[in-house]
């Protein structure tokens, strides 16, 4: 363990003192939303040991589906976090200094949440941590993706290092370096949906840049929450200065969302062209667009945001939460949405009537590896807490 | 070494499902409706009464595979487990495959889907683990065909069959405009 302090400064801890928390009632509904959680994603882990992919509702016509939403729901909040944590450390904002060493250790435990769900969503993760080293698909946007994020977490861990060690220079080095890696490897993401020219909804230029848009936003929402609780709503002002800042690139970046969703779906419906028209109308018909996507996650916190004039913390706290759910319907439509149109143009799948849209409903086993892994990001922040001095604000 | 393609008189179809029989047949393919390198697509309905039905608005296509000149599944897969093989049939290296479903997810035509036995995805490949593998120039569905109306053969040999109708009859490819280049192509 002197040798694990000598790299990273690390609070006295035992075993047990890492299970003992003040038993407060907000502390104890997140100790069994923990439990829950994790248990959920070992039932469900098992449930896909057991049947392999039959334990998911995917299907050939919808290959993709929850766990790969709940993936991307988690890497989006880890570069989220870290260009949140950039600001500081990276560029230099001096509001936002105090808050680099939790958002860069938010963004290593969102990312390792997102890859404890992808996991279990890929047939052969080791053939895929193997091949992906000796024979690279260097065309394929996932491959890219994939590494990017390897390297990403790997300068994010070793930016936490010198932040906890108030190496600010090297934090900066590697912080800087980590933010590129891990825009890059975002964009990549955006850019898995973006070539696809078998599904016209999401081909082109939107995804790229439309991921690192929602990533900036998450990552204030996650801020926000994480502040909420830590202080119990009682924010210091050295962290308070920040978060008001916050809100107001918060209000600005989902009014930018707003003005792209809005042209996004018009240049989709203009021109009735078939399986991109009838498909953005479908999307703009459907509920987690309407309900999910624009109201929880961008009309209610930007009404709030501008209503309040940026002054009230404890609203946006709870704003943020509306905003994360709001979040993960972007995550889990963007996915189901690409995929929604049937591909065979000439009419009917095989052995059933003529497909209108494709139907999925994630089983009960991609709900619980999905949402469990939400119990593994709490487990490994709250055991971050634990270890290391997250509010040193003096560099 | 060749560049297998095929072509269809599409026309002529009676929806037999002999083609999907032998194919499985020969291929080892799992049975169930979900499993399937090969099926018939069925366009529009036969309307009218008896005796005066209104049959030629029914159409069936022949779908699979399209063997893509620019096949987007082999520029989608992360692990470089697709590759094309020396007759330019677009294939899978079985132990490579992750099943991250990445190349089902960009396919323009749906014809890749999981193959449960191997746990890797699967598609037509003209029969070249069986037929072309023995040393044959055919493909179990165009042998098994009562209608005869599955050209294939060697698109790069002037001389051969399917050579020969491309330049004697219209054809056209599906999804042409997504710039996949399919080698199969559909007789007018």
């Amino acid at each position: 363990m002197n040798f694990i302090k000598k790299i990273i400064p690390m609070k006295d801890f035992t075993l047990r003192s890492l299970m003992q928390f003040e038993k407060t009632p907000l502390n104890m509904l997140m100790f069994v939303i923990t439990i829950a959680l994790l248990v959920a994603f070992g039932w469900g882990v098992v449930e896909y040991l057991v049947h392999s992919h039959h334990a998911y509702n995917i299907t050939r016509q919808h290959p993709w589906g929850l766990l790969i939403a709940m993936y991307i729901f988690f890497v989006v909040s880890s570069t989220g976090l870290c260009i949140v944590g950039s600001l500081g450390d990276v560029f230099g904002f001096k509001d936002y200094m105090a808050m680099s060493k939790r958002a860069i250790l938010g963004s290593i435990v969102t990312i390792l949440a997102g890859f404890a769900v992808i996991a279990f969503e890929i047939g052969h993760p080791v053939r895929m941590l193997i091949y992906n080293v000796l024979s690279p698909g260097l065309t394929s946007a996932i491959w890219w993706m994939g590494t990017l994020y390897g390297i990403y977490l790997t300068f994010m861990i070793i930016e936490f290092i010198f932040l906890m060690r108030n190496d600010m220079k090297n934090a900066r080095i590697f912080g800087l370096t980590g933010l590129l890696v891990g825009l890059a490897a975002h964009s990549n993401l955006g850019g898995v949906f973006g070539f696809l020219n078998a599904r016209i909804i999401s081909n082109g230029v939107f995804y790229p840049t439309y991921f690192i848009l929602t990533a900036f936003i998450t990552g204030i929402y996650l801020t926000y929450l994480m502040y909420g609780f830590r202080y119990k709503m009682q924010i210091p002002d050295d962290i308070k200065k920040g978060l008001l800042g916050l809100a107001k690139i918060q209000a600005l970046l989902l009014g930018i969302l707003m003005f792209f969703e809005t042209w996004k779906l018009m240049t989709a419906v203009y021109g009735g062209m078939p399986g991109r028209a009838d498909t953005a109308e479908h999307i703009f018909h459907s509920a987690g667009f309407l309900y999910g996507e624009v109201l929880c996650g961008m009309v209610i916190p930007f009404v709030v945001m501008l209503a309040t004039k940026w002054q009230s913390i404890k609203l946006y706290v709870f704003t943020s939460f509306i905003g994360m759910i709001g979040i993960f319907f972007m995550r889990y439509d963007l996915v189901h949405d690409t995929q929604v149109k049937p591909l065979q143009m000439m009419k009917i799948t095989e052995y059933q009537l003529p497909p209108t849209w494709i139907e999925y409903f994630p089983s009960a086993a991609e709900i619980a590896i999905g949402f469990g892994a939400i119990g593994i990001f709490f487990m490994l922040y709250y055991f971050g807490q634990k270890m290391f001095e997250l509010d040193a604000t003096e560099h | 070494m060749a560049n297998y393609g095929m072509a269809f008189d599409y026309k002529f179809c009676i929806n037999c499902h002999a083609c999907e029989v032998a194919c499985k047949e020969e291929n080892g393919i799992d049975l169930g409706a979900k499993n399937h390198r090969l099926w018939i697509q069925e366009d529009g309905n036969t309307s009218g009464d008896f005796w005066n039905l209104d049959k030629d608005k029914v159409q069936f296509m022949q779908m699979q595979c399209q063997e893509c000149e620019e096949a987007p599944c082999l520029k989608a897969c992360p692990n470089g487990a697709i590759y094309r093989d020396d007759n330019g049939i677009v294939r899978l290296h079985k132990n490579l495959c992750d099943l991250t479903m990445a190349c089902m997810h960009a396919c323009p035509y749906g014809a890749r889907y999981v193959d449960e036995k191997r746990h890797v995805t699967d598609k037509c490949i003209f029969c070249a683990d069986t037929r072309l593998a023995r040393g044959e120039t055919t493909t179990a569905c165009q042998i098994t065909c009562p209608a005869k109306l599955r050209y294939f053969g060697d698109l790069d040999d002037e001389k051969s069959e399917i050579s020969q109708i491309l330049k004697e009859r219209k054809h056209f490819t599906l999804k042409s405009e997504l710039g996949t280049k399919p080698k199969l192509f559909y007789l007018e």
